[in-house]
C-alpha cells in the first residue's frame, strides 16, 4: 500500500524534464488508475466477498467467526420467499418513485429558471436549495420529527388553523386543508413523510447537477432559434431538453441507486430502533425500506448470512434497474 | 438576456413558487439553531418556540459537560475531512485524466467496474471492515476513516467527465511534443485546468467525510477519536435526550460546511460545468 | 496470588513490569454511564493503580459496536455494560467469560441478587454470563387527581381488564385524558402475567413458540379492547408526543419500569409532582422493564482488574445505594434493597413510600428463562398487533401468522 503511495508521490516532486521510463503512454493510463482499483481490492471487495461467503452460512456474529454454518441457497429461498423482504421492497420502490420522480421534475424547471432568470442572486438561491444536502441527520430528524409531531407540531398548528379559518361561520379551506391533527405516524403517511424529506434533502442536489449541465449549453443556440421566432416554451423542450439528456441520465441513475439504498432517513424519521429495540419502520413496517430490513436482520435478529443474502438480492435489483435505465436512455436517443 | 423589469403573472408565480421552496428548504435549519438556543423543556413544549432564545451558553456547557472531547472530535473531523479532501482531489483527478485521454485495453470494461461500485449496499461493511481494520492495527486511527473514502467512483466519474470535455487533447499532445513525461503533463497541464472540477468534488467530498457515520461507529473506539456525528449520537440514550444540547452541537457541526459552502458555492456550480464555455 | 496475577497481566501489557498502572476500559451507554463517572473517583480512592476509561454510545449503536466486536474478536473492552434485551444474544454468543467458573466464582453471591436477575443472564449451557447492577421492577403510574375526577378508584387496576377500559372511558370523558399511552403497552402486560419460574414469554424449553396460548390472545384482545374504546393516545414511549403527553395531563396512567418515577420527576413532568401515585400492575404482574448488567469478554485484557470493578459497582452497598439515590437505578444488591433509604417518603408521589411497594414486586418477579430469538418474536408479535389494531386483523389469525413466522425466522 504505501509502496504505491510512494511511488504516486515522488514524479511529483520531480522535475519536469526528467522522464521515468516506466511510466510510457502505454503503463500510464494503468498506473493512474491503480488508486483506485488497489483502494478498491482492499477496502471494497474483501467485504463484498466475505459477504458473498456469509450469504451461504448461517452466523450470528457475537459468536465469533468460528460460529459459521454452511448452509447452501438456504438463505436466499427463504429472502426470496419472504413477507417482510417483500413488503420491505415494496415500500423502497414507493418511496423512491414518490420522493425520486418529483426530486427531477421540480428540479429541471428550477435550474431553468435559475439559469435564464436569475443572475446575481442565482448562487445565494442555489445556497438555499442545496443546504439540506450539507446537514448531518441526527439534528435534522429531531427538527423534523418535532415539525411533524401529530399533537404538537408545527406543521399539523398551521394546516388546522387553515382548516379551521372560519368567514361567517363557514371554513372556506376545510375541504382542502385538515380540520383536525394528523397523526402523521399512521401507516398511512408514513411513507409520505418520508418521501417528503428525501424530496428535500436531494432536491438541491439535483438542481446543482441540471444547473451545471445548462451552462454548458452554448448562448448562441437559444439567440439563434430567438431569430428563428421561437418561443421560450419552444426552446426548452427543443434545445434545453435535448441537450440536457446526459445528465438526466446521471442525475436519474444516482437517484435510482441512492433512493434503493435508502436508510437513514426513514429509519431515524420511524423512531430508529424504538425503545424496545425490536420494532423497526414505524407502526405495520410502513416505513420499512430494504436497506432497513438488511440492517434488522443483521442487527436485531443477529443473522448476517440472511442480511447478507438480503444485500445481494438488493445489489442485484438495483443493477437491473441502472441496466433498464441505461437502456431507456439508449433507446430514445 | 435582457433585463426586464416588469414581469408577467406567470414569472411572478414562478419568483413565489422559488421562494417559497427556498423557504421550505431553509426551515428546518432555521429550527435547528432555534432550538439550540433553548432548553428542552421549551423545545418539547407546544408551540415549540420559533424564535430565539438565551439557553445557547448553557446548551454549550451541557454539550462539553457530557462530551468533554467534543472540541478534539470536531479536531478528528477536520483532520479526517482534510486528509480525505486532498487525496481523493488528487486520486480521482488522476484516474479520471486516464480515463478522459488515455486508449488503453480493457478501459471501457474496467470504467464499468469502477461505476458499478456505486451500486453495491453500504452496510454489511461494518463487520469486514472492522475485521480489516483489526488486521491492520488501525483501530482509533483517523487513517481508518480516510484512506477507504481516499477514491471515489464518484469522483472518478466527475473527473472524467471534467476532463475529456473542458481540456483540449491538442494541449496534451503539445506537451508531449515538449517533452513532458506522462506525469508531468499532467501534474503542469491537466491539474492547473481542473480547478472548477476540484471545487465541486473537493466539497462534496468533505461534506461525505464530515456526516460519515458507520464507519467511525465501528473503528473508533476511545471517545476521544470520535467523530462529530459520533460524539453527537452518543448523546441520545434511552430517557432523557439534551436536544437542546444537540442541537447546539449540531450547529456547531454545521458551521464549517455552511462557511465552506458559502465560499464553495460559485466553484461548486462552475465545477459541474463540463467546460463548453471554455472548450 | 491476585497481586501476580495482576503484575502479570500488567507485564504482558506493557513490557515492563515497571509500569503499575492498568488502564481499564468500560464500554456503556447513557444514562448508565452517569453511575459509572460517579463510581470512578470513589474507585480510584481505594485503587491508584488503576486508570478508567469509560467509552459511551448511544444504547442502540453500543449493542452494535459490541456486537461486531464480539464478531471480530477485536477491540473489545474489559467490562462490557449489557441491557437485559441482548443478554440472552450475548449469553449464548461464548465470547463472554462465564463468571460461575473459577477465578469469579459469582455464584457465591447468588442469593445478594435480586432472585430473578442471575437466571435471565445465563446462557443455554449454564453459563452466567454478566452480574446485574439495577433492574427495573414494574409499577403502574397514575394521575390520581384525573382519575378523581373521572370518579374513578383503585379498583380499576384489579385483575379485571373489562374494569380497567371502563374506567378508561369515563376519565376519556370526564377529563379528556388517555387512560394508557399506547395499547400494545397493555399487550406487554398481560403476556407477562402467570408466568412461573422457569417459563419463557415466548418460547418454551424445547424453543417451540406460546404465542397461539391463551395469554397472547388475552393480550391481544384487551389492547383491540383498549383501541376501541379510544382510551389510548397512540403514542409510544419515549417520543416526543409521550412526554408531552404526560406534561399535560394527556395520558392518565402508565405502566413501566420503577425508574420512570425520576424520569417524571426531572424532566418530563415535574409540573405535576404530588398528582402521581404508584401502584402495583394489575393483573398480579410483576414484571421487571429493563436491568442493566455488566460483562467481562473472553478477549479482554484485564480481566482481573475488570472483575473487581464490577464487584466495586455491583457488590458495594454504598455504591448501590448512590445509584438509587442520584440516578433511580433500582439496586440489584439485596442488601442495598434493604436500606432504610427505602422507608423515605417519595414528593413526587404525594409522600407515597413507593419504593417499598417497588421491593415487593421485586421480590415477587418470576425467574423467567430468556432466549436469544426473543427479540425476533417481540418484533414479530408487535408487527402482527399492528395489523390487528390498525386493520382489524382476525385475532386468532394474527397470532397463528406469529407462530408461523416465529417458526419460519427461527431457523437454525
Amino acid at each position: 500500500m504505501s509502496a504505491v503511495m510512494e511511488r504516486r508521490e515522488t514524479p511529483a516532486a520531480a522535475p519536469v524534464k526528467s522522464r521515468r521510463r516506466w511510466l510510457t503512454r502505454k503503463t500510464a493510463p494503468y498506473v493512474f488508475i491503480s488508486p483506485f482499483f488497489i483502494l478498491f481490492a482492499v477496502f471494497g471487495l474483501f467485504p463484498l466477498l466475505f459477504t458473498i461467503y456469509l450469504s451461504f452460512h448461517y452466523w450470528d456474529p457475537s459468536t465469533g467467526l468460528g460460529g459459521m454454518k454452511w448452509v447452501g441457497f438456504e438463505n436466499f429461498t427463504f429472502v426470496l420467499t419472504d413477507d417482510w423482504f417483500h413488503k420491505s421492497l415494496y415500500n423502497t420502490f414507493w418511496i423512491a418513485l414518490v420522493s425520486g420522480v418529483p426530486q427531477h421534475l421540480a428540479a429541471i424547471p428550477l435550474a431553468f429558471f435559475l439559469h435564464t432568470r436569475l443572475s446575481r442572486w442565482r448562487n445565494a438561491v442555489v445556497g438555499l436549495y442545496f443546504l439540506p444536502f450539507i446537514t448531518s441527520t441526527v439534528a435534522i430528524s429531531l427538527v423534523f420529527t418535532s415539525l411533524f409531531s401529530r399533537d404538537y407540531g408545527l406543521i399539523n398548528v398551521l394546516l388546522t388553523q387553515m382548516g379551521q379559518w372560519e368567514v361567517a361561520g363557514l371554513r372556506p379551506l376545510g375541504w382542502v386543508f385538515p380540520t383536525e391533527n394528523i397523526d402523521w405516524n399512521d401507516p398511512g403517511y408514513t411513507k409520505w413523510v418520508i418521501s417528503f424529506v428525501v424530496w428535500w434533502r436531494y432536491v438541491g442536489w439535483n438542481t446543482v447537477l441540471y444547473l451545471s449541465a445548462l451552462q454548458t449549453i452554448p448562448k448562441d443556440l437559444y439567440e439563434a432559434a430567438s431569430i428563428d421566432g421561437a418561443s421560450r416554451r419552444q426552446q426548452f423542450w427543443h434545445i434545453t431538453v435535448p441537450l440536457l439528456r446526459p445528465m438526466m441520465f446521471l442525475a436519474i441513475t444516482l437517484s435510482i441507486i441512492g433512493n434503493l439504498q435508502l436508510f437513514e432517513e426513514p429509519f431515524i424519521l420511524t423512531g430508529g430502533l424504538g425503545p424496545g429495540g425490536t420494532s423497526i419502520g414505524g407502526p405495520d413496517q410502513a416505513g420499512k425500506t430494504a436497506a432497513m430490513h438488511m440492517y434488522a436482520t443483521a442487527y436485531i435478529e443477529s443473522d448476517f448470512g440472511t442480511a447478507s443474502a438480503v444485500a445481494w438480492l438488493l445489489f442485484l435489483i438495483i443493477a437491473m434497474m441502472t441496466w433498464a435505465n441505461n437502456k431507456a436512455f439508449k433507446e430514445k436517443s | 438576456m435582457e433585463r426586464r423589469i416588469i414581469l408577467d403573472p406567470g414569472q411572478w408565480i414562478a419568483f413565489m413558487v422559488v421562494a417559497v421552496g427556498a423557504m421550505i428548504m431553509l426551515g428546518p435549519f432555521y429550527f435547528m439553531f432555534v432550538f439550540a438556543t433553548h432548553s428542552n423543556t421549551d423545545i418539547l413544549s407546544v408551540p415549540p418556540p420559533v424564535w430565539f432564545g438565551g439557553q445557547f451558553v448553557a446548551n454549550v456547557q451541557v454539550l462539553l459537560e457530557k462530551l468533554p472531547y467534543f472540541w478534539n472530535n470536531l479536531g478528528v473531523s477536520f483532520y479526517v475531512a482534510i486528509i480525505t479532501t486532498a487525496l481523493n482531489l488528487f486520486f480521482c483527478s488522476l484516474a479520471g485524466y486516464a480515463f478522459a485521454t488515455y486508449e488503453f485495453r480493457f478501459k471501457n470494461l474496467l470504467f464499468m467496474i469502477v461505476m458499478s461500485t456505486l451500486l453495491i449496499p453500504p452496510f454489511l461493511g461494518m463487520i469486514p471492515t472492522t475485521l480489516i481494520m483489526t488486521l491492520f492495527g488501525w483501530m482509533n486511527e483517523p487513517r481508518a476513516l480516510y484512506l477507504p473514502m481516499a477514491c471515489s467512483a464518484l469522483g472518478v466519474f466527475l473527473m472524467r467527465q471534467y476532463i475529456s470535455s473542458a481540456i483540449p487533447r491538442e494541449l496534451l499532445e503539445a506537451a508531449r511534443m515538449d517533452g513532458c513525461g506522462e506525469f508531468a503533463t499532467f501534474r503542469h497541464i491537466v491539474l492547473p485546468l481542473t480547478g472548477p472540477a476540484m471545487g465541486t468534488l473537493g466539497l462534496i467530498t468533505f461534506i461525505t467525510s464530515w456526516n460519515n457515520f458507520m464507519t467511525p461507529l465501528v473503528v473508533m473506539r476511545d471517545m476521544e477519536m470520535y467523530t462529530v456525528p459520533l460524539a453527537l449520537r452518543a448523546l441520545q440514550g434511552s430517557g432523557q435526550v439534551p436536544w437542546g444540547a444537540i442541537c447546539a452541537g449540531s450547529s456547531i457541526a454545521v458551521a464549517p460546511l455552511l462557511v465552506i459552502f458559502i465560499l464553495a458555492s460559485r466553484r461548486l456550480i462552475e465545477g459541474m460545468t463540463a467546460g463548453a464555455l471554455k472548450g | 496470588m491476585k497481586i501476580m496475577h495482576a503484575l502479570l497481566l500488567s507485564a504482558a501489557m506493557s513490557g515492563s513490569v515497571a509500569a503499575q498502572t492498568v488502564t481499564l476500559e468500560v464500554a456503556s451507554f447513557p444514562d448508565l454511564d452517569r453511575g459509572i463517572k460517579a463510581a470512578i473517583p470513589l474507585y480510584q480512592e481505594a485503587h491508584p493503580d488503576v486508570e478508567i476509561k469509560l467509552v459511551s454510545l448511544a444504547f442502540g449503536d453500543h449493542h452494535n459496536a459490541m456486537t461486531t466486536s464480539l464478531a471480530t474478536g477485536s477491540n473489545l473492552p474489559d467490562v462490557m455494560a449489557v441491557e437485559v434485551g441482548f443478554i440472552g444474544k450475548f449469553a449464548a454468543s461464548g465470547g463472554i467469560e462465564d463468571l460461575s467458573k473459577p477465578p469469579y466464582n459469582a455464584m457465591q453471591y447468588q442469593d445478594q441478587f435480586a432472585r430473578f436477575t442471575l437466571p435471565q443472564a445465563t446462557g443455554g449451557e449454564g453459563n452466567l454470563a454478566a452480574i446485574p447492577v439495577d433492574i427495573g421492577p414494574g409499577a403502574l403510574f397514575y394521575r390520581q387527581d384525573l382519575l378523581q375526577k373521572a370518579g374513578v378508584d383503585e379498583s380499576a387496576f384489579s385483575n379485571n381488564w373489562d374494569a380497567f377500559i371502563e374506567a378508561g372511558k369515563k376519565v376519556k370523558e370526564k377529563t379528556g385524558a388517555y387512560m394508557v399511552a399506547h395499547a400494545g403497552d397493555l399487550k406487554d402486560i398481560i403476556i407477562r402475567s402467570d408466568l412461573e419460574d422457569g417459563e419463557g414469554i415466548f418460547f418454551d424449553k424445547e424453543n417451540n413458540s406460546l404465542v397461539t396460548s391463551p395469554r397472547f390472545e388475552k393480550a391481544f384482545k384487551v389492547a383491540k379492547a383498549a383501541r376501541d374504546a379510544g382510551i389510548d393516545a397512540k403514542v409510544k414511549a419515549w417520543t416526543s408526543e409521550w412526554t408531552e403527553g404526560l406534561r399535560r395531563g394527556q395520558i392518565a396512567t402508565q405502566m413501566m419500569g420503577s425508574w420512570v418515577a425520576g424520569h417524571l420527576a426531572n424532566w418530563i413532568a415535574p409540573e405535576s409532582a404530588g398528582l402521581w401515585r404508584s401502584k402495583q400492575l394489575p393483573d398480579n404482574v410483576y414484571a421487571s422493564w429493563g436491568g442493566s448488567f455488566y460483562a467481562i469478554p473472553a478477549k479482554a485484557q484485564h480481566k482481573h482488574e475488570a472483575w473487581e470493578f464490577i464487584r466495586f459497582l455491583a457488590l458495594n452497598k454504598s455504591m448501590q445505594l448512590e445509584a438509587f439515590h442520584k440516578l433511580d437505578a433500582f439496586p440489584a444488591l439485596v442488601t442495598a434493597q434493604n436500606d432504610q433509604f427505602l422507608q423515605q417518603p417519595i414528593e413526587f408521589l404525594g409522600g407515597q413510600k413507593a419504593r417499598v411497594q417497588w421491593k415487593e414486586a421485586a421480590d415477587r418477579i418470576p425467574a423467567i428463562t430468556v432466549n436469544k430469538y426473543d427479540t425476533i418474536a417481540d418484533e414479530i408479535v408487535n408487527a402482527e398487533l399492528d395489523k390487528v389494531l390498525l386493520h382489524d386483523k382476525d385475532i386468532k389469525e394474527a397470532l397463528a401468522d406469529a407462530h408461523k413466522l416465529i417458526k419460519r425466522r427461527v431457523r437454525y
